[in-house]
Formats: C-alpha cells, sequence, structure tokens
C-alpha cells in the first residue's frame, strides 16, 4: 500500500502548490493596475493627503511581498479583508452566498449525477442504434447552448407560461426546505441540463473504450451473460473513468453557476463576482476568485485520487 | 492414444463480412473446416488471412463490425449461425472455450486470476466454488505453474506474461470443453518462454483429449502442435492436409513457398587481419533517464564491409545498445569509437558528415516512413540534405537508388508510402539509409515483421549491397535463421550484457555457454517431432525460465565473456 | 378532440405500422416510441404540448431537407476529391455547414444586408414587429434585426480572432514541446497546469476587472499586443535557429518588426476594449490547445520517421513543418472548431455579464441581456440571440463531430 498512499501524497502536494502559484496570480494581478487601489477607490479628484492617509490605512506602504503573505495568512482563516466599495468585511458578504451557491450545486449534482451516468451507460450499451444517435445531436446541442439560452427558455414557459416554478430565486431564511428546493428549481434545471449533456458524453466514452478492451470480449466468450459482462466486468474497471467524469463535471458546475445565478438572480458567490467585477472592488474579486479556484483545483484532486485508488493495478501492487 | 473420429466441428462456406468505409465487405470467402473429436487442427497463413476471424467463428462469435452470412457452422450436431444467442452461449467457456494472444489484456485488471477462473463452472453450475478451486489448482500443477496452490489467487498484473498464457489454458480447461481455440498463444513471447507455454497446451489437450484449433502464424510452432494443418491465404483456404503429409509434400505453390526453408546463405567473411574497427563499442554502461542500468559494460567491434549480428530476447539491451552507437542514448560510462576516433555521445553534437556515416533501417516500415510524404522526397531528402543535390541532379541520384533496391523508379518516384506492401516499404528504407551515402546501417529487426519469403528477398537485397558498396552491418535480431544466413560475427546478449562473442561458424558448434545453448535449442523446428525430442533430451525442467534462471549464478563462463 | 389531434395520432401511428411493415427497425423503433411520449405528453400538456411536438417535427424535416439540398450543392460545386468526403457527411454536419455558410455570409455582407445601421435609433422602445422591421425594436429603438446581422459580424470576428492567437500560440507551443523535451516541455506543461486550474470564466473576469478600466486604451493594448506576438515568435525563432547566433539575432529582428506590424494592424481592426478581450481569450484558451497539440504530436514524435529525421541531423522546424504537421492536421483543424465553440461561448457569456463586448456595438451576449426584462412578459425578443449564438455553436459542433470521426477512424 506505501506505493498508493505515496502516489496520493504526491498528487496532495501538487495540488498545494497549484494552489499557492494560483493565490499568487490572483495577488499580483491587481498589481499591475496603473496606480494602486486607493487610487481606484478614491478616484482621479483625490488630493495627495487623502490617498497618503488612506494608502496608511490599507497598509499599502508595505512592500507588496509583505502584502500577500498578510493576504495570504488572512485567506486561510477566511479572512479577506475589507470591501473597498462598501467597506464591510468581505467574508461576511461572501460566506453566505457561498454555501447559497454550494446548494445550488449540491441540488444540480443530485439530479445530474445519476442520471447522466444512467443515460450514458445505457446509450453506450445501444451504440450506433437510432437512440444513440438521436442522443448524440441533442446532447451536443444542450453543450452547444450558453447557459442564459436554456434558463431564459425555462424561465419562459414554467415560469412566465405555465406558472410553475417562480423565475426569480430570491431566498429567505425562514423558508421550508420545500419552498427552497420549489425557489431553486429552475436555475438548478438549467444546471442539470447543461451538465447531464457533458456528463452522458463523457460516460459514454468512457464505457464504449471500456467495452472495447480484449477482457471483456474474454468475458462473452466465456459464455457469460450481458448482464454480468457490465456488471463483473466492466464496472469494476470503470469507476475511474465514472469517477473521473463526475468530478470534472462537478467542477464544471462551479463555472457555469456564475451565468445561472445572473440569469436567475440568485444570491450566491457568482452574482457578488460578477458585481464586484463591474465595481472595481478588487478585494472581493480576488476572495471570489480564490474560492473558486479552490474548489476547482479541489475537484480536480479528488478525481485524480479517485482514479489512484479505484485503478486494481495500484491497489494490488506486484 | 486413439482418438474418437466422430466429427465435432463442421463449417461449410463460412463467409464473414466486415464493415468499413460505409460498405461490407468479404473478409472470408468461403472456407470449409472439419474437426473430428480430439483433433488438433492448425490454422496457418501470413497476417490478414483471416485465422483469427475463422477462430471466433468457431464460437458462432462475430466481433464488432463484422458479420456472419450464409454459412453453416455445425457443431456437435447443433446449427449455430440458426441458434439463438442464449442457445450459442451456453456453449461458450462450457464446451468451447477460447485461449487468446495477450493474455495479459485478456485478464480482467479487477479480479484474482482464479475468480476468473471459476466464472464459467459456476455459471454453469458444474461445480462449487471450492471444487472449482481446487480443480483449478490441479490444473495450474499440470500446466507446471509454480506455486500452483496460491498463484492463482494473485492478480493477472503480478504474474508474468507466460505463466498468465499458461493460466489462461487453464481457465480455458476449467469446464472441460470439447474445444479449445487458440489465437496465436506464444506470439507475443521470448522464444524460451514459448517452448514452456507449448509443452503445457500440447500435454494438457493431449490427457483431456481436447480438440483444439491452433492458430499462429509460425509454421514450425504448429507444426508441433497440430494433426492436421489447414493453410489460408487472403480468406480463401489454400490447402489441408495431415502435419507430416503437409511438412513432406505439400501441393499447392504457396504453401510450398512458405515451406521452403531459408536456403539464402552469405558467405562468411573474416575481419581483416590489422584493420581498425569501424564501430568500436567500449565498455558501455547505460541506463533512460530515472531507470535502473540497461547496459552493463557492453564491448564489441565492428569492421568495415562485415555484418555483425546482435542476438537475445526482449529486454537485453540489443535495441539500446543501438541507441548508444546512434547516439540517441549517451552511456553513462565508456565510449564509441568511429574508425578509432572517439564519436560524439550525443547525436546533437556530431558533425554531418559522422550522422552521414551512420544509418538506421527500422524494424516496422509503417511508422519508420512518414504516410505524408512522397517516397520521391523520403529518399531524395537525405541525398539532398547531405551532398546538396538540386533538380536533376537529385532526380538522377534517386532514379538510381529506386533501381538499386530493385523498384522501378517511374512506378515508384510519386507514390506515398500507405500504397506500397510491407516488403516495398522494407525497400523504400533501405533506399533511405543507402542516400546518405553511409559505411555503417544499423539494422533493427528489420526482417521480423516481414512474411517469410519477402523477409528472405530483403536479406538478399541487403548481402548484395553489402558487396558492391562494402557496408557494415548491426543486425539486430531474435531470429536465429536471420543469424545463420547473414551474420559473419555474432554477439548474444542477455540482460543487459553480452554474453558470447565470436564469428558465426565457431558460434554454431558446441561447446556453447549455457544461455547461447539454451536459445539455440529454444527454436522450434519444422519437424514434427522437435518438441518430443527436445523435451526428451532436455527433460522438462531443463527448457524456459526454469533454465535461464538457473544459469547466470553458476556458470564460470558468465564472467569470463564480456571482454 | 380536434381535428389537430386526430391527425396527428393518425400520421403517426400510421406511419409507425408502416415502418414496422417495410421491416425498418429503427425507423419503426422511433415513432413507436413518439407516439407512446406523446401519449403521456398529450395528457399531460394538452393540445399545446402535441402542437409543440408537431411544430419541432416539422422544423427538424425543414432542416433536413435543408442540409440534404446543401450537401448535394457542395458535392455538385466542390472539387472531385472534396466531394468524395462529403458524400460522407451526416445530414447533422451537412446542417452545420450551411449554418457556418450563413451566419459567415450575414457577417461579411452585414452592411449590405441590414436594413438599418447598427447604432440607429428607428422607433420607440420595444416596438413589435411591422413591415419595416422584422423582428421589432430593442430597448433603446433600434432594429433587432440589423443588430442581429451586426453582431454575426462583431461576435464572430471577436472569437475568431481570439481563437487564432489562443491556437498559434497553444499550437506552437505544443508542437516544439513535444519535439524537443526535457525542461522546455515541463517548464510549458506545468504553466498550462495552473493557468487551467482556474475555470476559465472566473480567469477572464479576474483579467478583465485589472484591464478593463482604464488600462483598455491604445497604447496598453499595442504594448500588450506586440507582448504576445513576441512571445508566439519566440517560439518560431526557436525553432527556426537553434544554436546558430546569427539565425536569432536576425530572427529577433525580424520578429520585433512583425510584431509591431500585427499589433498596429489588430489596433485599425479592434478598438482597445476588444482586444483586451481577444487577449483575455487568447490566454486562457492557448494552454488547452497546447495540451492537445503536445497529445496529437507526441504520437507523431514517437515515430520511427522522426527519429529517422532527427539521426539525419535535420532542424526543428524542419521536423515540425515537414513530418509533424501533415500527420496532425486532421485532428488540429477539429480542434480548432472545438476552440472557436469555446470562446464563442465564453465571449458570448461575458458580453452577457456586461462584461465583453461594449455598447453600442452589436453584440448577439449583450442583446440578450439588453432585452432580458421582456421574458417576463412573454415575449420571446430575448432568445433570438440567444438562440443565434446556441445554432452557430451547434453548427460548429456538428461539422467537429463528423471531422473527429473521420480523423480517429473509430467505429464506435
Amino acid at each position: 500500500m506505501g506505493d498508493i498512499l505515496g502516489l496520493v501524497a504526491k498528487r496532495l502536494g501538487l495540488g498545494l502548490i497549484i494552489l499557492l502559484v494560483i493565490s499568487v496570480i490572483i495577488f499580483f494581478m491587481v498589481e499591475l493596475l496603473p496606480g494602486d487601489i486607493a487610487q481606484a477607490v478614491l478616484g482621479q479628484g483625490a488630493t495627495p493627503e487623502n490617498l497618503a492617509a488612506l494608502r496608511k490605512e490599507m497598509g499599502l506602504d508595505q512592500p507588496a511581498i509583505i502584502r500577500y503573505l498578510n493576504w495570504l495568512r488572512g485567506a486561510v482563516v477566511f479572512d479577506f479583508g475589507n470591501s473597498i466599495v462598501t467597506g464591510a468585511s468581505v467574508a461576511d458578504t461572501i460566506s453566505e452566498r457561498f454555501a447559497n451557491t454550494l446548494f445550488l450545486a449540491a441540488y444540480a449534482a443530485v439530479i445530474a449525477v445519476p442520471v447522466s451516468i444512467v443515460l450514458g451507460v445505457l446509450v453506450a450499451l445501444a451504440r450506433n442504434s437510432i437512440f444513440d444517435r438521436v442522443a448524440n445531436v441533442a446532447t451536443l446541442t444542450s453543450i452547444s447552448s450558453p447557459e442564459f439560452f436554456l434558463g431564459y427558455i425555462l424561465i419562459l414557459y414554467f415560469s412566465v407560461k405555465w406558472g410553475m416554478f417562480p423565475a426569480i430565486a430570491s431566498l429567505s431564511s425562514d423558508m421550508s426546505f420545500g419552498e427552497l428546493l420549489n425557489r431553486t428549481f429552475l436555475p438548478a434545471l438549467t444546471l442539470v441540463l447543461v451538465v447531464t449533456a457533458h456528463m452522458m458524453r463523457m460516460t459514454r466514452a468512457a464505457i464504449i473504450n471500456l467495452l472495447a478492451s480484449p477482457y471483456i470480449e474474454m468475458a462473452r466468450l466465456k459464455g457469460t451473460p450481458p448482464w454480468k459482462v457490465i456488471v463483473k466486468h466492466a464496472l469494476p474497471n470503470a469507476w475511474a473513468p465514472i469517477i473521473n467524469v463526475v468530478a470534472l463535471n462537478l467542477a464544471y458546475l462551479i463555472t457555469g453557476v456564475v451565468l445561472v445565478e445572473v440569469v436567475f438572480v440568485y444570491p450566491g458567490i457568482g452574482q457578488a463576482l460578477v458585481d464586484a467585477v463591474s465595481k472595481r472592488d478588487f478585494p472581493v474579486v480576488q476572495a471570489c476568485c480564490l474560492i473558486f479556484a479552490a474548489t476547482f483545483i479541489l475537484l480536480n484532486l479528488a478525481a485524480d485520487v479517485g482514479s489512484i485508488l479505484t485503478n486494481p493495478r495500484l491497489r494490488h501492487p506486484k | 492414444m486413439t482418438k474418437k473420429k466422430d466429427v465435432l466441428l463442421k463449417i461449410r462456406n463460412l463467409k464473414i463480412q466486415g464493415y468499413s468505409n460505409e460498405s461490407w465487405i468479404d473478409i472470408i470467402k468461403g472456407v470449409d473446416l472439419t474437426l473430428h473429436r480430439g483433433e488438433v487442427m492448425g490454422l496457418i497463413g501470413e497476417s490478414g488471412a483471416g485465422k483469427s476471424t475463422i477462430g471466433a467463428a468457431c464460437m458462432g462469435y462475430a466481433r464488432d463490425g463484422t458479420r456472419i452470412v450464409d454459412s453453416v457452422i455445425e457443431f456437435d450436431g447443433m446449427e449455430l449461425t440458426t441458434a439463438t444467442e442464449a442457445e450459442r452461449r451456453a456453449l461458450r467457456g462450457s464446451r468451447i472455450a477460447y485461449v487468446a494472444q495477450s493474455a495479459a489484456a485478456s485478464f480482467n485488471p479487477a479480479h484474482k486470476i482464479i475468480d476468473q477462473h471459476t466464472e464459467a463452472p459456476l455459471q454453469y453450475r458444474l461445480k462449487k466454488r471450492l471444487e472449482a478451486q481446487e480443480d483449478a489448482m490441479m490444473l495450474y500443477e499440470r500446466l507446471r505453474l509454480p506455486n500452483p496452490k496460491e498463484i492463482g489467487f494473485r492478480y493477472p498484473h503480478q504474474v508474468s506474461g507466460g505463466q498468465l498464457q499458461r493460466a489462461m489454458t487453464a481457465m480455458a480447461m476449467s469446464c472441460r470443453p470439447d474445444l479449445i481455440i487458440f489465437d496465436e498463444p506464444t506470439t507475443a513471447l521470448d522464444v524460451t518462454t514459448q517452448i514452456e507455454v507449448l509443452a503445457a497446451i500440447r500435454d494438457i489437450v493431449d490427457q483431456f483429449n481436447t480438440a483444439a484449433i491452433y492458430i499462429t502464424h509460425d509454421l514450425a510452432v504448429v507444426a508441433q502442435m497440430a494433426d492436421t494443418i489447414k493453410v489460408l491465404l487472403k480468406g480463401e483456404e489454400v490447402e489441408e492436409a495431415t502435419t507430416r503429409e503437409m511438412l513432406e509434400h505439400p501441393k499447392e505453390d504457396y504453401t510450398k513457398s512458405l515451406w521452403a526453408v531459408r536456403s539464402f546463405e552469405s558467405p562468411q567473411r573474416h575481419r581483416p587481419k590489422d584493420g581498425v574497427p569501424l564501430i568500436s563499442v567500449r565498455n558501455v554502461d547505460a541506463a533512460y533517464t530515472g531507470g535502473a542500468k540497461v547496459l552493463d559494460d557492453v564491448s564489441f567491434d565492428i569492421y568495415e564491409g562485415m555484418t555483425v549480428a546482435v542476438v537475445g530476447e526482449s529486454g537485453s539491451g540489443k535495441s539500446t545498445t543501438a541507441r548508444v552507437i546512434t547516439g540517441l542514448l549517451p552511456p553513462s560510462k565508456g565510449e564509441v569509437l568511429f574508425k578509432g576516433k572517439p564519436f560524439p555521445a550525443d547525436y546533437r553534437d556530431r558533425t554531418k558528415d559522422q550522422l552521414r556515416q551512420c544509418q538506421m533501417i527500422y524494424q516496422m516500415a509503417d511508422t519508420a516512413l512518414n504516410p505524408k510524404v512522397r517516397i520521391s522526397e523520403i529518399i531524395g531528402r537525405p541525398a539532398a540534405f547531405y551532398s546538396g543535390l538540386k533538380g536533376v541532379a537529385l532526380k538522377n541520384r534517386v532514379d538510381e537508388l529506386l533501381d538499386l533496391i530493385e523498384l522501378e523508379p517511374a512506378l515508384y518516384y510519386n507514390r506515398y508510402p500507405p500504397e506500397l506492401s510491407g516488403g516495398q516499404k522494407q525497400r523504400i528504407g533501405i533506399a533511405r539509409a543507402l542516400a546518405a551515402n553511409p559505411t555503417f546501417i544499423v539494422c533493427d529487426e528489420v526482417t521480423s515483421a516481414l512474411d517469410q519469403l519477402v523477409a528472405e528477398g530483403i536479406l538478399r537485397l541487403l548481402d548484395r549491397l553489402q558487396n558492391e558498396m562494402n557496408l557494415a552491418y548491426m543486425f539486430i535480431t531474435h531470429d536465429l535463421a536471420t543469424v545463420r544466413s547473414i551474420a559473419d560475427e555474432v554477439v548474444v546478449m542477455q540482460h543487459g550484457k553480452v554474453i558470447e562473442q565470436g564469428p558465426k561458424d565457431e558460434m554454431f558448434q558446441p561447446p556453447h555457454h549455457p544461455y547461447t545453448d539454451l536459445l539455440l535449442s529454444s527454436v522450434p523446428e519444422m519437424d514434427p517431432d522437435w518438441l518430443t525430442t527436445l523435451l526428451e533430451e532436455r527433460g522438462i525442467d531443463n527448457v524456459g525460465d526454469a533454465a535461464s534462471a538457473r544459469i547466470a549464478t553458476d556458470d564460470p563462463r558468465v564472467s569470463g565473456t564480456g571482454a | 378532440m380536434s381535428v389537430f389531434v386526430i391527425l396527428y395520432y393518425t400520421l403517426l401511428l400510421g406511419a409507425s405500422c408502416l415502418a414496422a411493415y417495410y421491416k425498418k427497425r429503427s425507423a419503426f423503433l422511433l415513432l413507436f416510441s413518439l407516439t407512446l411520449v406523446s401519449f403521456i405528453l398529450g395528457i399531460i400538456g394538452g393540445v399545446a404540448a402535441l402542437r409543440i411536438v408537431a411544430i419541432s417535427a416539422g422544423l427538424l424535416g425543414l432542416s433536413a431537407m435543408v442540409s440534404y439540398a446543401f450537401r448535394e450543392f457542395l458535392i455538385m460545386i466542390a472539387p472531385r476529391n472534396m466531394a468524395k468526403e462529403l458524400r460522407t457527411a451526416p445530414l447533422t454536419a451537412a446542417f452545420g455547414m450551411f449554418v457556418i455558410f450563413t451566419v459567415a455570409i450575414a457577417g461579411i455582407f452585414a452592411p449590405f444586408i441590414a436594413p438599418f445601421g447598427e447604432a440607429e435609433v428607428i422607433s420607440s422602445a420595444f416596438a413589435p414587429a411591422d413591415e419595416n422591421m422584422l423582428l421589432g425594436a430593442d430597448q433603446l429603438g433600434r432594429d433587432m434585426f440589423s443588430r442581429l446581422v451586426f453582431g454575426a459580424r462583431n461576435t464572430v470576428a471577436l472569437a475568431l480572432a481570439g481563437t487564432v492567437l489562443a491556437f498559434t500560440l497553444g499550437a506552437l507551443a505544443g508542437l516544439l514541446a513535444a519535439t524537443s523535451g526535457g525542461w522546455f516541455d515541463q517548464v510549458i506543461a506545468r504553466t498550462s497546469d495552473v493557468i487551467m486550474s482556474i475555470p476559465s470564466l472566473i480567469f477572464a473576469l479576474l483579467m478583465l476587472s485589472i484591464f478593463g478600466g482604464e488600462l483598455a486604451n491604445d497604447t496598453t493594448s499595442f504594448w500588450l499586443l506586440t507582448g504576445f506576438a513576441m512571445v508566439t515568435g519566440l517560439l518560431v525563432v526557436s525553432a527556426v535557429s537553434e544554436r546558430s547566433v546569427m539565425g536569432w539575432v536576425i530572427g529577433l529582428a525580424v520578429l520585433a518588426g512583425v510584431s509591431a506590424v500585427f499589433a498596429g494592424a489588430m489596433l485599425i481592426l479592434f478598438n482597445p476594449s476588444e482586444i483586451i478581450l481577444i487577449l483575455v481569450v487568447a490566454v486562457i484558451y492557448s494552454p488547452r490547445v497546447f495540451r492537445l497539440t503536445r497529445a496529437v504530436a507526441g504520437n507523431v514524435v514517437v515515430m520511427d520517421y522522426i527519429e529517422a529525421a532527427k539521426l539525419r541531423g535535420e532542424r526543428t522546424w524542419y521536423l515540425i513543418r515537414r513530418e509533424i504537421l501533415p500527420n496532425s492536421t486532421a485532428p488540429l483543424v477539429a480542434e480548432f472548431g472545438l476552440e472557436f465553440c469555446f470562446v464563442f461561448l465564453l465571449i458570448a457569456g461575458l458580453s452577457f455579464l456586461g462584461l465583453g463586448i461594449q455598447p453600442p456595438t452589436a453584440d448577439w451576449g449583450s442583446m440578450v441581456r439588453e432585452n432580458a426584462t421582456l421574458i417576463s412578459f412573454g415575449d420571446i425578443t430575448p432568445l433570438i440571440p440567444a438562440a443565434a449564438i446556441a445554432l452557430l455553436t451547434v453548427a460548429v459542433n456538428f461539422v467537429v463531430d463528423w471531422m473527429l470521426y473521420r480523423s480517429s477512424g473509430l467505429k464506435v
């Protein structure tokens, strides 16, 4: 087992290094701005005295490397300083929204993952049939549609025309869970549609790849019934690709969530990021980017670790 | 042993089509086959003859993208083409079993070997799990697998290739089938390993009086295994006869050409008395980055105009030696001398003229020629690159080279490699090497991917060119027949060391180094009694891995040679 | 039961039975499962749902006919060997080509096709369609149809420019990394790993928040463009000159000139904020292109003919140009299409967020955003530009799908 632990540790270490590098990129990119944040906050008309005072207050008189280390130390304990637009603590503004976003992503994932894996396997088994072709065209169409297109279509029909679900996903703390699910159904469905298409295609490809292996043919030639070929011979080897597909698509959800939140005016972190970018509220932008990147890296990490752990060659070393 | 003579498998007018380029094309064009109980039939033919497809069809199985059309496949009185899928499936594994070419890929990596072994008996409710496992261990023992009691509880990747192939044969035996299809079971193995597997397969098939179809391209192998032989060519039958008759009196020209034992033998040349060797490999150690040592103190000389054959099994370091000489892999110790002067270790540091002197011909002509470049440029580029030829002069040079390799210039000048046959491609590869005007050519298994006759043509061509241009060859091969026909000197390698070297006539006369002896004796011969005789002479425990494992330590000559 | 419903089921059932009778297995399966689905849909959604199914089927049939006719048309006008390729194209690919063709025509001849200018206010806000305005007016009273046509030009040109830059940099780096290997390969691979571990939309937002403000001016974008061109050019120069000092000197001199000209030309074509957008996209997507090219070229580099050419003493540039490129064109072309889809969707998304192409330039993404309020009145106007985005992306994907299928030669 030493081998496998070593591999996992190595992969985790690599993930940590990448995260560190990304934090450097996120922090120092802001340094590229002409002037500095203080200038940006106060605008062109600021007096030198005011600027100097604000700089001192924000710690801008210190060298960049010190500020980076301070920022990083704060980020580890989820403290990102104050917003330069509202002056409120970034962590406070973001944390609730982050939870909302995670809820939405989880909602979508709970529906999308089982559905798409089952559909993907079915389509792979029925490959080259008419259903496979229809599924191919349908998934391709779904992947190609921008999230806001799907979102507005759903709003138009489910909300405006048929009045089944609310179009605006406004949340309040005293809602029941059922109410919450109802309110967030349309944004979740939009995400499900996009992610399911991706996941189905990837699952199909993985399964077809697997079914072409000589040991599957061997199993067939041993007289193993078709269901047993799938369950006993294909599935144990399919875990790695399936885990990969799931993790990659959850990571994809994170990007998709930004657009969907804007379409449905959902109070999530994506909406916060977009607002901050247009208001040029850099501490918030940095914080959101770091959180998104960290989640993304974490999921990719999970995919790699998952495929290491399920690889029989690595689990039973020589 | 008496064999029952009732018919087990009857195939009439077998037609199989494959789907390519939007239409169905005949792969097998009406083959008949009759197999009796307990009979072993060898199916033999070159690549693309459709042997494997017929093998699968014997089980009523058509691979993805193929289909069986209006044929009769009758197994023990049951028509497979009209049977339902469930009926056909019920035969597979229980009455007809299959042994695939690559055991490593055909065992499921996720399950233990014994669990895969017992799958069929449990599926057909022939045995209880424990019984089936005991039976498996018994079969492992009969197939002479080491540690028969525990080897089954390992995962496929934890077992070596030769052992895995025997475990697969055991698995095929698990339900005591009436018929086993062996699809090139030893092709991927080294000669010394192959012999054990062959012996094991033959014994077990004999013991249980199982009928078998043995598919291979190797005549000598099929001669050991089969009672009757059927020769196939491009999806059609050429002829069928009992093994002895087929070997002694083949009827058809194609069969005769296959059977013709390599007649070509180049007269042996000898080293000049006081010459400087053209290439001199001196005490070379080499390793791939981060890996263990692949070459260990390798030294040998190659003289101008002579052929040195480097012989060994896979992993012995033959090709690595070639990479060191050509400069692709700088050695970690030692050096390569060219006409007595050191050759820069890395090819990037060599001058154009040094690069020109030393050319290579590759094993796989398919990957050695760029499929998207015309023949005229493939051959013309080195000529233009080294001697700056242009225009008419360049065209004349390419024509001249095409003439040299016996291809009509006008026909081939503007063609692309994928339009040529394997032998023609290999000739183009030779022309490309010659275009540089070299003094030394590395030939890396140049004939092993080719069919017998084509290979002989290439050898004759290489020999002619050597005489005309005074070329030196380093001939990397695992095939001792090739060594016999073209080598002047032989270098035997094992585990990255030179075990023995000397002129060819001495090398083929005993006494040998034990490894050379093992290698020489393991090469199957066209005589149907060869395996029997060999096993009687040496004893079953003195062939294959067991024997080669015994060599390295207890022999004084191991350390004595090398220099 | 309306006449429509009776007609609907009669047609479906009749067609299913015919298909079954003539043993058209797949057609029957499709038709009959559609019938079964219709029973359920009809019960839940009523006549309206069935009507939607019928309309969609009609539309599908129409597009199938268009695709078929367009393919035959292409086969007739194409040269012989290309016609042979085209014959293998499925209807979806033909449909894709037709859409791409239409969008290209609309984009190139936009000023002649569009009845009004892209920023021309001609009526009141959100005026409905009339004989003057095919699709009505937008939130400022500009003609939707004209803006859609101009949008084809602006959005696609931007996405194309971004893709070309990303592709040039990524493909060059990939080819070079595959041929030379060693530390160069390692450094580039690790760098692209880092860039790829930031989600593309997030990274784009981060960069736009920095470069989107006052940095989006002529000077900054000129220097950024020149810098980008220099980096790309350095790869070429290093492959061409290798160890020759003279080669480097001449190469660098030529490169500086070419980069400056390139930056100048780009500034004429696009305004600074668009250039920032193009560069952002290029930086984000070049690692993806790099990874794929590295993999494709990696498969070619292990071939013996590359080894033979290396041993002959050939330069890296020769290896790339004559030996590797001809053997990786097919997957690279398909990858270009795929990258274009990603870039196009990213730019559309950014514009939708109000951070991409800036008004008054007509652009599909921002048109969705500007008219989004109409959706709550049940008006489909904002869906039209969104559908245009989806349509073009689907079209490219269909063509790419066919090319990938052909180039892989897989029978899956």
